[in-house]
């Protein structure tokens, strides 16, 4: 039986525990493709409006998979004992059933680790026996589902990539890394075809007049392109090594490049197609840290400081990671990728905006939604990065002179 | 120390019996307006859901009036009401309002921690069993103030004026603020039915048709605070339909206060069997109270229902995204209102009058089936 993982939203955090699940159980698992246009739209058209993009996502996902005899759907409510996943997550199986296809049966169980771990392996018991699985043999996968999780997790904070850390679990994106490494892109800093801001262009500038959306623009993310871009490739230049500031004089050419922190939930930071390739940008201008790369120690001594603890696992990575950025000089600043519609991330983005103005800290939102310009993007991303660039050199100024 | 709350529609009435039983001094915010909700707005962020924005306006507006200390009720999610109290206390914070938040919940799961919070809302002077007797009046008023809003929800389209309804209600509310004893407490429903009936004797705005029934489901707030909802229930009063919601005070307090051990007038534990078929996991707020009560409406045999959710409202997304499964199996007309700070009265009145006008001719179109006499017969 072939059993389809649509590649949105659990499947960032959470596929390599049911890639080891399934595997060990002997199913096979396989993933739809990489996000495209085509699979945006159908989302865009089959998900409810006013539900957020991620589930937009899902829905398109859901239709991209093709020559599955079932879907799954797990229902996560809890991958910790003390917090929950967001209420949308926990309504998905029955919540997005509109978007799958006439006659595809849906697969679920409860992963909830609030009711510990001995509820939590029955609940997934019930659901192997239903599967034609021996108790004994769910035990196993329930094992192997943890060791290879713990795997992608360990991977991802020792600040290996996304891609580099799921590749391994995914075949989807083994290939595309292969052929990323054999192809010649990834010898040149990324970049997404389509029109370049004019080099004379002002920071800050308004351009939300001539903000085009994505076909518009041309803008048709290469798989290949997007992967070979991520992480690997040579290391970092400068922003003014890469030729980004004009006419800066050869001293400057010097500075160290900027760090920047890229917080919010993975399903938006790694979904390349649908954030306009925002984690390869930056990368190209500046070191990038990622929530997915702080250890708990950390977050925790992040959340320091709130009086209430926040009941989403998401949330309080994020909030935790984000304060814990705000407070050191780990990064210059922060830009919290959030999305039209996300309930969570109105409470989080507001909490962390608090925190990060109390530390100085250089912090933005960009909100993405379906009609998300590239233009806008780019003027945003400069802007802020030229903001932190002169605050960054102004310190060191002060620090030097005084 | 002054005590203020946020508004939820009639809840106040409750809400400042307790505490003046107790010798509190609270400050009841002003009737929630548009005032209210652009001061809220203003501090807010953008993308909260409208129930915050309305509340920081009434902590403004009570501030104004002297309040410095504000009690809400937690939660430990997975919705975002659970987190409102702390949000609220930062935004506030940062804007120049000192307030001393309170939130009643048992924190980190500690009912120490709680009782240790009620203790100084209450101070010293008060004992425990005067705080417990208390509190269970007032949770009587809560049922009382149910039975109100019944009454009124069916006396809505039977009156002729729409006027002639909101005047009795408003008595019936004036009674039970002033009511102090369980005696007087229980005559306010009685008193109010009679009054109904004594005015429907020369006012029968229905004609002698049975008026249409709409079940209201959605979220909490919405559902309470007819300023949220642009009065959505007295509207389709006034448009000649009886309502009845999922959701009465008295059944969230028995739930949410009390943790079940109280079931309020109106119980809300039935819906999660009836929801089974559609949603077999609470999802936070009240989304799975929404899709159980839309199977309890249906089955009734209901004209119609009705979702209220402000824009962005997770728990009610979800349910919306199954509601219409349950339209198609019991063949009952589903509506959904969004509502936010935009919403405009004339926009909403439209889309009441265009649901109602489908589900009047849907009903005459099964009389006309079902019972031919009786339609000749008038
Ligand atoms: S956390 Fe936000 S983005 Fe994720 S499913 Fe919930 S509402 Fe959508
Ligand atoms: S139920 Fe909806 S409106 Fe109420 S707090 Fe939760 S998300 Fe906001």
């Amino acid at each position: 039986m072939r059993i389809g993982f649509p590649r949105a939203v659990h499947y960032y955090d959470y596929f390599p525990f049911w890639a080891g699940f399934f595997r060990s159980l002997n199913l096979e698992l396989v993933t739809s493709p990489l996000t495209n246009r085509s699979i945006m739209e159908s989302g865009l058209k089959k998900a409810s409006d006013e539900t957020c993009l991620p589930i937009k996502i899902l829905a398109g996902h859901i239709q991209a998979l093709k020559g599955v005899d079932a879907l799954f759907l797990p229902r996560m409510v809890s991958t910790e004992e003390q917090t929950y996943l967001c209420p949308k997550l926990l309504g998905l199986p029955e919540s997005i059933l509109a978007a799958v296809p006439q006659g595809l049966p849906v697969l679920t169980v409860n992963f909830n680790r609030r009711l510990g771990n001995r509820r939590l392996l029955a609940e997934l018991e019930r659901f192997g026996a239903s599967l034609g699985k021996k108790r004994a043999e769910v035990r196993q996968a329930f094992g192997q589902g943890g060791e290879w999780q713990e795997r992608f997790e360990r991977s991802r904070l020792q600040g290996l990539s996304f891609t580099q850390s799921m590749a391994e679990f995914d075949p989807v994106l083994r290939s595309s890394r292969r052929k990323a490494e054999a192809g010649p892109q990834n010898q040149f800093p990324a970049r997404v075809r389509g029109p370049k801001p004019s080099a004379g262009e002002v920071p800050g500038d308004r351009v939300d007049g001539e903000l085009t959306d994505r076909e518009g623009s041309g803008r048709e993310v290469d798989d290949r392109e997007v992967i070979g871009r991520e992480g690997s490739g040579p290391d970092v230049m400068s922003r003014e090594a890469a030729g980004r500031t004009p006419g800066c004089s050869p001293e400057e050419k010097k500075e160290p490049p900027l760090k920047i922190a890229l917080i919010g939930h993975s399903y938006l930071t790694q979904e390349t197609y649908a954030n306009l390739n925002l984690l390869g940008r930056l990368q190209s201008q500046a070191r990038v840290r990622l929530v997915e790369e702080v250890e708990t120690s950390r977050i925790a001594q992040g959340l320091q400081g709130q009086r209430k603890d926040l009941f989403w696992s998401h949330a309080r990575k994020i909030l935790g990671a984000g304060s814990f950025f705000s407070r050191g000089d780990e990064v210059d600043g922060i830009i919290y990728l959030s999305c039209f519609g996300c309930g969570t991330d109105s409470i989080t983005q507001d909490l962390l905006a608090r925190v990060a103005r109390k530390e100085h800290k250089p912090y933005m939102v960009l909100t993405l939604d379906e009609h998300s310009g590239e233009a806008g993007l780019v003027t945003r991303l400069e802007a802020f990065l030229d903001m932190t660039e002169r605050r960054v050199r102004r310190e060191s100024d002060i620090s030097a002179h005084g | 120390m002054k005590v203020t709350f946020p508004h939820m529609g009639n809840a106040w009435i409750v809400i400042q019996a307790l505490f003046e039983a107790l010798d509190v001094e609270v400050v009841v915010p002003p009737p929630s307006g548009k005032g209210t909700l652009n001061l809220g707005t203003k501090l807010a962020p953008e993308s909260a859901c409208l129930p915050l924005k309305i509340n920081l306006g009434n902590y403004i507006e009570a501030a104004a009036k002297g309040a410095d200390t504000i009690v809400i009720t937690g939660g430990s999610g997975p919705c975002r009401f659970g987190f409102y109290g702390e949000s609220e206390r930062q935004i506030l914070a940062d804007a120049g309002y000192d307030f001393e938040v309170v939130i009643l919940e048992p924190p980190g799961g500690s009912l120490w921690g709680l009782a240790r919070r009620i203790r100084y809302l209450a101070g010293s002077r008060n004992s425990w069993a005067r705080i417990v007797r208390a509190v269970r009046f007032a949770y009587e008023k809560s049922v009382v103030l149910d039975q109100v809003e019944d009454l009124i929800h069916q006396a809505r389209p039977r009156f002729s004026d729409a006027a002639g309804a909101e005047k009795l209600y408003a008595i019936a509310r004036q009674h039970l603020i002033e009511s102090a004893s369980y005696e007087s407490l229980h005559r306010v429903p009685v008193r109010l039915a009679q009054n109904i009936r004594d005015s429907q004797g020369d006012a029968n705005g229905s004609g002698g048709k049975e008026p249409l029934r709409i079940g209201i489901v959605g979220e909490i707030y919405t559902i309470l605070e007819p300023f949220a909802s642009l009065d959505v229930e007295q509207q389709l009063g006034a448009l000649g339909a009886e309502v009845d919601r999922s959701i009465y005070l008295s059944g969230w307090v028995g739930q949410h206060i009390f943790r079940g051990l109280a079931q309020g007038y109106r119980p809300l534990r039935v819906y999660s069997r009836l929801a089974k078929p559609y949603l077999e996991h609470m999802v936070g707020g009240h989304g799975l109270e929404t899709v159980g009560a839309a199977v309890s409406f249906a089955r009734r045999g209901f004209d119609g229902i009705l979702q209220l959710l402000p824009l962005g409202c997770m728990p009610e997304i979800v349910a919306a995204g199954i509601l219409p499964r349950i339209q198609a199996d019991f063949s009952i007309p589903i509506m959904t209102l969004t509502l936010d700070e935009h919403t405009g009265r004339a926009g909403l009145q439209t889309r009441l009058e265009a649901f109602v006008d489908l589900l009047e001719r849907r009903k005459s179109g099964r009389l006309k089936r079902g019972s031919v006499l009786s339609v000749a017969g008038k």
